[in-house]
């Protein structure tokens, strides 16, 4: 089994949602994005963020305003649409169940783990 | 020391490193690759490069002065690469097994990771960023290491366009995503620095790391095959003998001109430093740049010491070169849409322009390398002809100051230039710097003494032949002059080798030891006024006085002999090293009586000259050279003056009231010819002849012995039966019996086989 691959599968599917999760607490910045990921010990490069956040606005989840700042062009700032916010609240529902569910998984194998260690002593 | 340029970056002016700059328009030039295929390519370039700038900006406003290549190789690795979004394609937690991050944030170079990782997986993909088609051939490039276009042209060169192997190919080779996206490969690009014409040699050369002067002469080859085939330029009149121009022979292809001007339409210009390490194959990394940089100014540095012409050109190609980086970088301010697509269109018309621009000078240097080509070959020809004919010039020049004309001008006029167009442009292809000023211009005051040597040479030469002599007509007796026709022939006297160990000199053939033979005979036929034949010789020879003249006339000696009614001629006037050759040719005039006819007989000039050249028609004229007269050979039935007749040589004519009248056809084969060919032919028939007799007498002699050996096997035979009956042993009858049999079988086949050689010999 490929290690590495799984890995990244796994990051890949909770990757969106937690932009998501981001973008509806308030009208953000990419680089912003970025920052809190890093709070969070995720790492997320800009060169990935721009293409999926095109994505999602693509898809209609995600607005886009600019911003006037004070020094230079104006910048992008991303906001959420109701059928994002719609979206966010699925994903974050079906989140929820699989944390859940891969909590009580884990647990038990390693409630029987320990188990089977305890026996062994 | 560093230059730093400013750039106008998505509506910011940021002070930038070159080098710096170098890297941002890779990256971004990679970033487009990678996204090509995604919706909304450009929104997503866009906001990247907006970023770019802003933390750009963020650094300038910290304090810093420029944007350096650190700066830049920092806010790259922060955005990221196109390797590490396909690697992780996301973002990963801080714990994991961190692979890139911060490896190569301190200046190094971003293009080594994916270096490694093209070595690592050889495979066969289809390159589906770099397509054309379906990206075949830029997958075979990054397969081997090559520059896609030098595949694709090969592709198209030597398989053709091969659509069903290309097809083939593309069902059966996977694609490629992102694997070689911006990696490291040669390219080819034309390197305008080292340019002679278009710079394509010296960019192939680069590519292939040879030496630009073979490229350069590969691509010269089919120039010189194109001037050595002009046989009507009339070049090689000296010396169209087959052997000379088979020397260069060799097929390189004919097309290399043309392949030429598409390298050179096609190939794209070694501009940016980056372009021409890529042009070499080295890693594009900052060090090298800095390099090629620093060797860069260094050139300009000696390039300025330089004067002249090609310091002017230079400037003008990196004044051009510069003009059209700025153009490239406003066409990088993706930031104005506009300004974007004016650039757009103006960039297709100077592309449409280009396109003309490289026909044009590619036409130029066509014609201007033909022209180098003839002359030298045309002076190459005189050389030749000139050094060759110097030992015949006893016979011609008198002793003295004209010998030495004549070498000077031979020597300087002709192969000194020779020597100096081959010499310049063998430099000039080999990139070397010119000939310093005294060499060159000792070679043009050599020449300019060629040309008064030659000068001198013509004038002495033409006052050697300035006076005519006072021709006298003579009337040569015939033995029998009534007779009703009359054939003019010529009689070999001349001794010539038909052996000679170059075919360069074809005056030696006519040449004995201290005798010169021309063949300066002009037959008039004209209308007899009695009723016999006359013949007359006018002797004529230029001379410096005309004492001389007259000499030199009276010292022709030209025999006439009759045997029946055939007149024989001398094959040519000898001329001796003391008289010297002053033109002297002999007319001759026969009258032919009305009612009479008479044949010039083709046999002599013609045959001397297929047995002596062999080359046909047109090394026919080599002995005309320098002769300017009529000569023995060649036709021509124009008549020169009111009395005589045109005639043309081998045909019988009948002399009417009116003129000549042509009587029969042209005999195509001489006379004489075709005597000595019966004569061989009879050889042969007798031969055969004697060849029938003896075997007729083998025949009968082996013939009387079979029938001897057949009687004494009869006798024999009869002899045992007889034997046999006595006895009266049946026993041994049955196997005697096939015995007997077989032998009267072999007699009976003997006789059968007789008979087909009797026949066969009949």
């Amino acid at each position: 089994m490929d290690i590495q691959n799984t890995q990244s599968q796994m990051r890949k599917g909770v990757l969106e949602f937690c932009i998501l999760s981001i973008i509806q607490q308030g009208e953000v910045y990419p680089s912003d994005i970025v920052e809190k990921m890093k709070l969070a010990n995720l790492h997320i490069l800009e060169g990935t963020l721009y293409p999926l956040l095109t994505r999602l606005k693509n898809a209609g989840l995600l607005n886009y305003r600019w911003v006037e700042s004070i020094s230079g062009p104006p910048r992008k700032y991303f906001v959420m649409t109701d059928e994002g916010n719609a979206a966010y609240a699925v994903l974050l529902k079906t989140w929820n169940e699989m944390a859940d569910a891969v909590q009580l998984i884990t647990n038990n194998t390693n409630n029987i783990n320990t188990l089977k260690a305890d026996q062994a002593l | 020391m560093k230059k730093v340029i400013n750039i106008n970056f998505q509506g910011r002016i940021l002070p930038i490193e070159e080098f710096a700059y170098e890297i941002l328009k890779k990256y971004i030039d990679s970033l487009r690759d990678y996204f090509k295929n995604e919706e909304g390519c450009d929104e997503i370039i866009n906001d990247i490069e907006c970023r770019i700038a802003e933390l750009c900006d963020d650094r300038l406003k910290k304090g810093a002065p420029c944007i350096t290549e650190v700066d830049m190789n920092l806010i790259i690795t922060s955005i990221g690469r196109p390797a590490d979004f396909e690697a992780q394609d996301g973002f990963e937690a801080s714990s994991s097994s961190n692979t890139y991050s911060t490896e190569d944030t301190m200046g190094g170079n971003y293009y080594d990771n994916e270096y490694s990782d093209k070595q690592q997986s050889k495979k066969l993909y289809r390159d589906e960023h770099n397509k054309v088609l379906g990206g075949v051939c830029s997958g075979i490039a990054n397969y081997f290491n090559l520059d896609p276009l030098l595949v694709r042209i090969l592709w198209i060169f030597l398989i053709g366009v091969n659509i069903l192997g290309y097809l083939i190919l593309w069902i059966a080779v996977p694609s490629t995503s992102v694997k070689e996206v911006g990696g490291v490969r040669k390219r080819l690009f034309r390197d305008i620095e080292n340019k002679l014409i278009g710079g394509v040699s010296s960019g192939l050369a680069k590519y292939f790391s040879i030496q630009v002067w073979i490229v350069r002469i590969l691509f010269l080859i089919p120039f010189i095959r194109f001037v050595v085939n002009f046989r009507h330029l009339h070049l090689w009149q000296f010396w169209d003998s087959p052997h000379f121009p088979n020397l260069l022979d060799i097929t390189f292809s004919p097309g290399a001109v043309f392949v030429y001007i598409v390298l050179w339409l096609v190939l794209p210009e070694a501009k940016t430093s980056a372009d021409k390490l890529e042009m070499v194959g080295e890693k594009v990394d900052l060090n090298s740049i800095k390099n090629t940089i620093q060797g860069d100014l260094e050139g300009f540095g000696t390039r300025a010491k330089s004067w002249g012409s090609a310091q002017r050109s230079a400037r003008r190609e990196a004044r051009s070169a510069r003009r059209d980086e700025r153009s490239n970088r406003r066409n990088e301010n993706m930031d104005e849409n506009t300004t974007n697509n004016r650039s757009d269109n103006k960039g297709c018309f100077h592309f449409v322009g280009n396109i003309i621009t490289i026909l044009i000078k590619a036409f130029v240097y066509f014609i201007l390398g033909i022209i180098i080509i003839s002359v030298l070959a045309a002076l190459f020809g005189l050389g030749v002809a000139g050094t060759s004919l110097l030992p015949l010039r006893k016979f011609i020049l008198e002793d003295g100051v004209q010998n030495w004309y004549v070498i000077g001008a031979i020597i300087l006029f002709i192969w000194v230039p020779v020597i100096g167009i081959v010499t310049a442009v063998v430099r000039k292809l080999a990139g070397f710097k010119k000939a310093n000023l005294l060499i060159r211009s000792s070679f043009w005051a050599l020449w300019i003494l060629g040309w008064v040597c030659i000068f001198l040479f013509f004038s002495s030469l033409t006052k050697s032949f300035s006076k005519h002599n006072t021709p006298v007509e003579k009337t040569i007796a015939l033995t029998n002059a009534k007779l009703n026709f009359l054939t003019v022939t010529s009689e070999p006297k001349m001794k010539y080798y038909e052996d000679h160990w170059f075919d360069l000199t074809p005056f030696e053939k006519y040449t004995d030891e201290d005798t010169f033979y021309v063949r300066n005979l002009r037959i008039r036929i004209t209308q007899s006024k009695t009723d016999s034949f006359e013949v007359k010789i006018i002797k004529l020879s230029n001379g410096s006085t005309k004492e001389e003249a007259n000499r030199l006339a009276n010292n022709i000696n030209f025999d006439i002999t009759q045997k029946d009614s055939v007149l024989f001629l001398d094959r040519g006037i000898g001329i001796n090293k003391g008289d010297k050759f002053r033109n002297q040719h002999v007319i001759m005039t026969i009258a032919v009586p009305i009612g009479k006819r008479i044949k010039i007989s083709k046999k002599g000039w013609q045959q001397i000259n297929m047995n002596v050249n062999g080359h046909g028609i047109r090394t026919e004229r080599i002995g005309d050279i320098g002769f300017g007269n009529d000569s023995w050979d060649g036709e021509w039935n124009n008549s020169f003056d009111d009395e005589s007749f045109s005639y043309n040589r081998g045909v019988e004519y009948l002399m009417t009231a009116s003129g000549l009248e042509k009587i029969g056809r042209m005999d195509l084969d001489n006379e004489v010819g075709k005597d000595e060919d019966t004569s061989d032919i009879e050889q042969q028939l007798k031969d055969l002849k004697e060849e029938r007799q003896k075997l007729e007498g083998d025949l009968k002699k082996s013939r009387s012995e079979k029938m001897k050996e057949l009687e004494k096997i009869d006798r024999a035979l009869e002899q045992k039966s007889n034997d046999q009956k006595d006895k009266k042993a049946v026993t041994n009858n049955t196997s005697v019996m096939p015995n007997l049999n077989n032998v009267s079988k072999v007699a009976n086949k003997f006789g059968d086989l007789q008979w087909v050689m009797e026949r066969f010999a009949y």
